[in-house]
């Protein structure tokens, strides 16, 4: 009797802790839309330039997102592009090739990876710019570049650590099908246990996006600013949303552009269900190619 | 007529953990026979398998003593001997385990599989061996008009034939068998032990069962394991 109504308050408790959750992000996302749903449209973007020819890049964009919204998708992209195969590289050593005792250290080292603050991590990465800026080039500073490397620091371990996870849950039976089909271990990695994982590894690459696309503490230190234009090169400088977002709201000089910070962080979050939905998909292909490409 | 010997076993010591597993097993079995092991479960049957193919290698914490020779290409050979790869072993000692393990893919590419893995890449002579090796798992007429499917909607006999047909498709000399029938029903069964007896022409087959029906029905030999060690093996 006692744990009949022990269950029933489990049971309670978890559903409680549920409606919690899921009224505390209708309630921030609801409350972002209401507030910014107005200040989002095309002069928010655009500016005063023509949106065709912007995205042509005919006309320079002075006062609109549409700077900010490049400068994230190209930061994310090279970030994750960088952290990709770093990461899945070092989680299939973990989980294949590493001795125990290697496993032990590097275990130890990627948890202190992880749990270095971002703001930490953007300190290095302008460290490592002035380093640059003083030994090699006058012309490199904080940039594009150094952004995204600092960024894919930041990022490596949810790939690193889904890679193993997802290699290691394989189960024993369809680890050695392969091998003792007269597999190598080289093979049985890349022909039968990535493509298993990759469904677990694209999980671990759409949280590095995430995190890629709304890290500010990183950015801010590493090259983003507030108003530069379009990106030239790698080693200049660009805009990005979260940084335009932490800006105008601490800037602001009035309303309407507390506002346009609102339609901002809308933006950014539909930025992001864009970059979620673009792996979603890559990693159904993915999976589906690997598994049965003719 | 005796037949000649194709697998020679001796002084195999087997530990796990540091709990042994096999004792001091020394056995013979005979060229084109079918040879059930059988056994309580524990007493070490699959782990023997696992020594005939070197795949107990793969698993951490396992050691082996002892010498296991296979008559292959017309010659014994060490199987644990460096001159040996251990992939080309498993090409000649094919192995087939005890639930249906069909890769997640088409069942031509699961038939196809082991001839990439040995980089043969004419499509022709791949698609001529899928076919043979088909027919001789006697599933060539159930699925030749889908074999771009997926192979784990077949059922759980069709998988466990498609298994043996991959097992087949490198033409091993050695097919060892884990309980293949342990999760068919008995209409399954049937149709794979039909398989054995019609394939025991052209290699030599090991059977781990439990079932003594099964063992009377198609074995031509019985080596008993019990806590590790053969009891009977005449």
């Amino acid at each position: 009797m006692r744990y009949r109504s022990l269950e029933r308050l489990t049971i309670i408790f978890a559903w409680l802790t549920g409606l919690l959750l899921l009224s505390a992000v209708s309630l921030l996302l609801g409350y972002l839309f209401i507030k910014g749903y107005q200040s989002v449209n095309l002069t928010l973007i655009f500016g005063d330039a023509s949106p065709l020819r912007a995205i042509l890049l005919q006309e320079r964009v002075f006062n609109g997102l549409f700077p900010a919204i490049v400068g994230t998708l190209i930061l994310v992209l090279l970030s994750v592009f960088w952290a990709i195969p770093i990461g899945m590289a070092t989680g299939i050593y973990l989980a294949e090739y590493a001795s125990p005792r290697a496993k032990r250290v590097l275990d130890a080292f990627f948890d202190v990876l992880s749990g270095i603050p971002s703001i930490v991590i953007g300190l290095f990465g302008f460290a490592f710019a002035v380093f640059l800026h003083k030994h090699y080039s006058d012309r490199i500073g904080p940039c594009l570049l150094i952004s995204s490397i600092a960024l894919s620091f930041l990022v490596l371990p949810y790939i690193i650590r889904t890679t193993q996870a997802s290699l290691e849950g394989i189960p024993r039976e369809t680890r050695l099908t392969a091998l003792a089909l007269g597999a190598t271990k080289f093979q049985n990695i890349f022909l039968v246990l990535i493509p298993r994982s990759l469904t677990g590894i694209m999980s671990g690459i759409i949280l590095a996006i995430g995190r890629c696309a709304e890290d500010t503490a990183v950015i801010m230190l590493t090259g983003a600013v507030a108003s530069t234009g379009l990106p030239r090169s790698l080693f200049a400088q660009y805009e990005a949303l979260p940084f335009y977002i932490y800006y105008i709201s601490s800037q602001y000089a009035d309303r309407a552009e507390l506002m346009q910070g609102y339609g901002a962080s809308i933006i950014l979050i539909l930025l992001c269900a864009v970059l979620f939905s673009v792996a979603y998909g890559i990693r159904k292909g993915l999976t589906h190619f690997a598994l049965y490409r003719p | 007529m005796t037949p000649d010997i194709k697998i020679r076993v001796a002084d195999l010591n087997f530990s796990y953990r540091d709990r042994t597993i096999l004792q001091d097993v020394s056995v013979e079995f005979p060229e084109k026979t079918i040879t059930a092991l059988t056994g309580s479960s524990g007493a070490g049957k699959s782990t023997f398998l696992m020594t005939l193919n070197r795949l107990w290698e793969n698993i951490p914490n396992a050691q082996m003593q002892g010498t296991v020779e296979i008559k292959l290409q017309n010659q014994f050979r060490d199987i644990y001997a460096p001159d040996l790869a251990v992939t080309e072993l498993r090409k000649m000692v094919a192995t087939v385990f005890q639930v249906p393990n069909p890769l997640p893919m088409s069942i031509r590419k699961n038939v196809a599989f082991p001839l990439k893995l040995s980089g043969e890449r004419s499509r022709g002579l791949v698609d001529e061996k899928i076919e043979q090796a088909l027919k001789m798992a006697n599933l060539w007429d159930e699925v030749k008009d889908r074999l771009n499917e997926d192979a784990r909607n077949l059922s759980g006999g069709q998988q466990q034939r498609l298994c043996i047909a991959r097992a087949l498709v490198l033409e091993p000399e050695v097919l060892l068998l884990d309980e293949p029938t342990s999760s068919l029903d008995q209409a399954s069964t049937a149709v794979i032990e039909d398989l054995l007896l019609k394939l025991k022409d052209r290699l030599t087959i090991l059977i781990v069962s439990h079932h003594p029906e099964q063992v009377k029905r198609i074995a031509d030999k019985v080596v008993e394991f019990t806590d590790g060690r053969i009891i009977t093996a005449p």
